[in-house]
């Protein structure tokens, strides 16, 4: 290899050159010179050793990659030589290039990953409405737009779903999917063994088959080959594995796990309490499409568009009322790319993790502007070595060459230890994001995208804090670069305040969101979700829970609050007409179940065991209802005309309760419906809740084991409540928690840069300040005047900053709650944390400039 | 900056001459880079004095063009040196340089002095 010669060749070159100068030296000798001044003269004939050898170098080819390592060489000693130099720059380099590559990571995992299957760019998701707000499609719709053979080569409609796996009392909840039959054909995807699902498994009737993941298939099943044609238990239905999907392949929901996939016709199978799904009223499932080929996305568009009406006769509720009917019928289709598949942590994650991109690119400008002030203060320390390169025949650009081969070496260690930061980060980051049953599941395995983007913030950075010190430091001019040291300087704290803002602002938000009054008692309540019809709960199980040692009481409902699902239904005054958009949220709650949520009753009673089927239809509403239709009366006594659950009803109003929020902590309370659970329709969902006392695991434990005994055929999981009320504020805490560790990052990279500067600034005017000090200046002077030029270096700072803030602010408004984004507080708290982080870091050298003894000073220069 | 320029500068001006003479140099032989600048000053009778700056970028590159190459020899004196040797392809390449040498140096020639005719160098 060329390059492994170099060495030898550079020996040899300089052999060559030895052995020239020799004999130049006998010829001169022979001539009869004396030997000193023979070989003095060869030299002087010869003439500049080095660069003749440089120059002679230049004509072997490869040149530039041989001074690379030469320069790397270079550059790598002198970092040896300045370690605390180094090490406080690397460090700069690491925490901003990391910061950013993990939110990269976060955001390339849920927005820009393609689904491992055959052309991803193919896929268009397939959305109906006026705007694509609406992804969700009915199963009808899904498979008649299948049929569409001369629009879609294949269309694949996907929903989460969590299966109960296993035998009565071991079942696992087990994650999963539903798919219509064309899934896998239209994602091309070949099985790992055994076969995929077909069409034919889709249908009614069919026999219940299943695909599981090869990570499924290797954990529960050992990658057993025998698992092929095995009959797993399903919520108590025995279901045959087919086959394996390949490696890798974890479904089309983005960020989740499908260990399980069944078809769709399946459901009324293993959950006949959810049949109603299938139903063309329900809009549940996401599709992605391929196009026909010779389709484009314009055409197809159109196609739809005018076989809608034809398709929308037999996929439209009949039961829907006629203008609603009307409306879908009037719908258009739209297809955007889909090749990433689907998540709704999209929707909640995009705008956090934009902000939060913006905020770790403001940290990795400040680690650049930091970087910078510190090369461009050891540039003078410098000065000495580079004049006399400069002096030895290093042309310019080969010094600036050389001074950027050490910025790219800074900051490719730099963005090494910043790569492997944001692995660690990155999967911190997931792991707070995602609590609830089913964790998040995202590969963060730095990927080619992941590895160009820090690649390139490393090259941004190189350059960034490079050139400007390089081409500085070839050239002399001191003055130039004091000035461009304090701009940079006030250039970071600006976008440090810019940072502690914003970090000001999310930490608000999340402790005005912490403090907001939900209504009920968050604390000391546990939650079981129970699955089946509201006949297979047992009647005795809130007694048996009532019973638990701990427990002080329990009660049944259909819906908790902030669990992110409502039912809402419409209900007015008894007399009014029934509104057709205007619902009211429902809730059905068994008796005791405000005693339970510790919801306050403000006029009438509680549910009792008489409000039972059979028995008059009743109801209490919630303070927000009663202002709005009975703003002029008791409530209590009146009637609603409502529909609840598809029938229309009568209610009497026996009771005026708290409002709460039940939908989101950040939404304003909607009008509420309680309705006794014991009247309602046997396909509702049901959740137990219990009020405990001490110990929350010891009860939790015990309320598991009695429930399980009572519903052998489900999985039983035990939750507080709190654990759903901190989940409705996941994304306020990352960005509190995210943006104030970026916010104190840049502080503190600021506050070394403003060291830096200072240290520097007091170095060079040792004399300066000698003088002054001769002169009867006092040490307090000295230290309130180099206090005074931070403070002014930091105030021109602020001044830049607080425009951009006022800017700024609009894009973070729709994150904040119950504050503005130009909070005075925040601002003047940011302002403050600021001036003194500022005024601390520059006591240091304040002081050291204090300690100039005016004598040394003098004679030093 | 200047310095290396200054030198490329040179190497550039004589370039095309410079090849030349090493290559013809070493048509009477194998010779060392101290040998071949001797030969060339000495031959042109002190005229022609080739920097060493110049020399030996210009050997290299030959080298790496294929037209000599060089081996480590001992000198009449026992000094170990690096001895240049023409190779078949820096013949070829002599022959075609020295041939359109000799028409350029014929043309100017007949420029500057009218009258007569014939040979240069």
């Amino acid at each position: 290899m060329k390059w492994l010669q170099w060495g030898r060749r550079d020996r040899e070159l300089e052999e060559e050159i030895r052995a020239h100068l020799a004999m130049a030296a006998r010829d001169r000798m022979n001539r009869g010179e004396p030997l000193e001044g023979a070989q003095r003269a060869a030299r002087r004939e010869f003439g500049n050793v080095a660069l003749i050898q440089e120059v002679t170098r230049q004509m072997w080819g490869w040149r530039w990659l041989e001074r690379l390592w030469q320069d790397l060489r270079y550059a790598a000693r002198g970092m040896r030589r300045a370690p605390g130099f180094a090490a406080v720059a690397v460090a700069s380099v690491a925490l901003g290039i990391g910061a950013n590559t993990a939110i990269f990571s976060l955001i390339d995992a849920l927005m820009l990953k393609s689904l491992p299957v055959r052309d991803p760019s193919g896929l268009y998701q397939v959305s109906l409405g006026r705007d694509d707000t609406i992804e969700s499609l009915s199963y009808r719709i899904v498979r008649a737009v299948a049929e569409r053979k001369e629009i879609f080569s294949g269309v694949a409609g996907f929903t989460g779903w969590v299966f109960p796996v296993g035998l009565p009392g071991a079942i696992r909840n087990t994650p999963g999917a539903l798919v219509t039959g064309d899934f896998f054909e239209t994602l091309g995807l070949r099985p790992a063994a055994g076969r995929l699902l077909r069409s034919d498994d889709d249908e009614r009737g069919a026999p219940p088959v299943a695909v599981i993941s090869d990570g499924y298939w290797q954990r529960r099943f050992d990658g057993d080959p025998e698992t092929i044609g095995r009959t797993i238990r399903i919520a108590g239905v025995g279901v045959t594995i087919v086959g394996i999907t390949p490696r890798g392949f974890t479904g089309a929901n983005a960020g989740a796990v499908a260990d399980i996939t069944m078809a769709v016709a399946m459901l009324p199978i293993i959950k006949p309490e959810s049949a109603a799904l299938l139903e063309p009223g329900n809009f549940w499932l996401r599709a992605l499409a391929r196009l026909r080929a010779g389709i484009s996305v314009p055409q197809a568009v159109a196609r739809l568009a005018s076989v809608w009406p034809g398709l929308a006769e037999r996929t439209v509720s009949p039961s829907w009322p006629p203008d609603r009917q009307r409306e879908m019928i009037e719908a258009r289709f739209t297809l955007k790319p889909g090749g990433t598949g689907w998540t709704y942590l999209r929707q909640i994650y995009r705008t956090p993790l934009l902000v939060l991109m913006g905020c770790t690119g403001l940290v990795l400008l400040i680690a650049c502007a930091n970087v910078a002030i510190l090369l461009l203060s050891r540039a003078t320390a410098r000065q000495k070595e580079i004049a006399i390169r400069l002096a030895i025949g290093a042309g310019r650009p080969r010094i600036v060459r050389q001074l950027l081969t050490e910025s790219a070496l800074l900051s490719g260690m730099g963005a090494a230890i910043g790569l492997a930061l944001a692995w660690v980060l990155s999967r911190a980051l997931v792991n707070t994001i995602s609590n609830g049953r089913f964790p998040m599941v995202f590969d963060l395995t730095p990927n080619g995208r992941v590895l160009a983007f820090a690649t390139a913030a490393a090259i941004a950075t190189a350059l960034g804090f490079g050139l400007a010190p390089a081409l500085q430091g070839a050239s002399a001019a001191i003055r130039r670069r004091s000035r461009l040291l304090a701009a940079l300087v006030s250039f970071q704290a600006g976008l440090s305040l810019l940072l502690l803002i914003g970090a000001g602002l999310f930490v608000r938000t999340l402790r005005n969101l912490e403090n907001v009054d939900p209504g009920f008692q968050r604390e000391g309540v546990l939650l079981v979700d129970l699955e089946g019809r509201r006949s297979t709960v047992p009647r005795d199980l809130v007694e048996a829970v009532a019973r638990v040692p701990g427990v002080v009481t329990a009660s049944i409902s259909t819906h908790t609050p902030l669990s992110g699902s409502t039912w809402s239904d419409p209900a007015v005054p008894a007399g009014q007409p029934l509104p057709k958009r205007d619902n009211a949220i429902f809730i059905g709650a068994a008796p005791r179940f405000f005693e339970t949520m510790q919801i306050r009753l403000l006029a009438g009673r509680d549910f009792s065991e008489h409000d039972a089927l059979g028995a008059p239809r009743v109801a209490i509403v919630d303070e927000a209802y009663a202002q709005r239709y009975f703003s002029d009366r008791n409530p209590v006594g009146q009637h609603l005309a409502a529909m609840v659950r598809g029938k229309s009803a009568d209610l009497e109003v026996v009771g005026v309760a708290r409002k709460t929020l039940y939908r989101g902590l950040r939404r304003a309370p909607y009008p509420e419906i309680y309705v006794p659970y014991y009247q309602l329709p046997d396909n509702i969902p049901s959740t137990l809740e219990a009020r405990v006392r001490g110990r929350m695991g010891q009860a939790a434990q015990a309320i598991q084991k009695e429930v399980q005994v009572k519903l052998p055929d489900s999985a039983i999981d035990v939750r507080p409540l709190s654990e759903q009320v901190e989940a409705a504020m996941t994304q306020e805490r990352m960005l509190a928690t995210l943006a104030s560790g970026f916010g104190a990052l840049a502080l503190v990279l600021a506050c070394i840069g403003l060291f830096g500067l200072l240290r520097y600034a007091v170095a060079r005017r040792t004399r300066e300040i000698g003088i002054r000090m001769a002169l009867g200046a006092e040490k307090s002077g000295v230290i309130a005047m180099e206090m005074r030029r931070a403070l002014r270096l930091v105030a021109a700072g602020i001044a830049l900053g607080l425009p951009v803030v006022w800017i700024a602010s609009r894009w973070v408004k729709s994150l904040l709650f119950g504050l503005a984004p130009t909070d005075p507080a925040t601002m003047a708290g940011a302002v403050v944390l600021l001036v003194t982080a500022a005024l601390g870091s520059a006591y240091v050298p304040a002081r050291r400039a204090s300690k100039v003894d005016p004598m040394t000073a003098l004679r030093e220069e | 900056m200047a310095k290396q320029e200054r030198y490329q500068n040179r190497v550039e001006l004589v370039q095309g001459t410079l090849d030349m003479l090493i290559l013809q140099t070493l048509r009477w032989g194998a010779q060392h880079g101290y040998g071949i600048g001797q030969t060339i000053r000495s031959r042109s009778g002190d005229v022609l004095q080739v920097e060493t700056g110049s020399l030996y970028p210009a050997l290299h590159r030959l080298e790496k063009q294929g037209w000599i190459r060089s081996g480590w020899r001992t000198s009449e004196h026992n000094q170990r040196a690096k001895y240049y040797h023409l190779t078949a392809a820096g013949k070829k390449q002599l022959a075609s340089e020295g041939e359109r040498w000799r028409r350029v140096s014929e043309a100017i020639a007949s420029l500057m002095q009218p009258r007569e005719s014939g040979g240069a160098l």
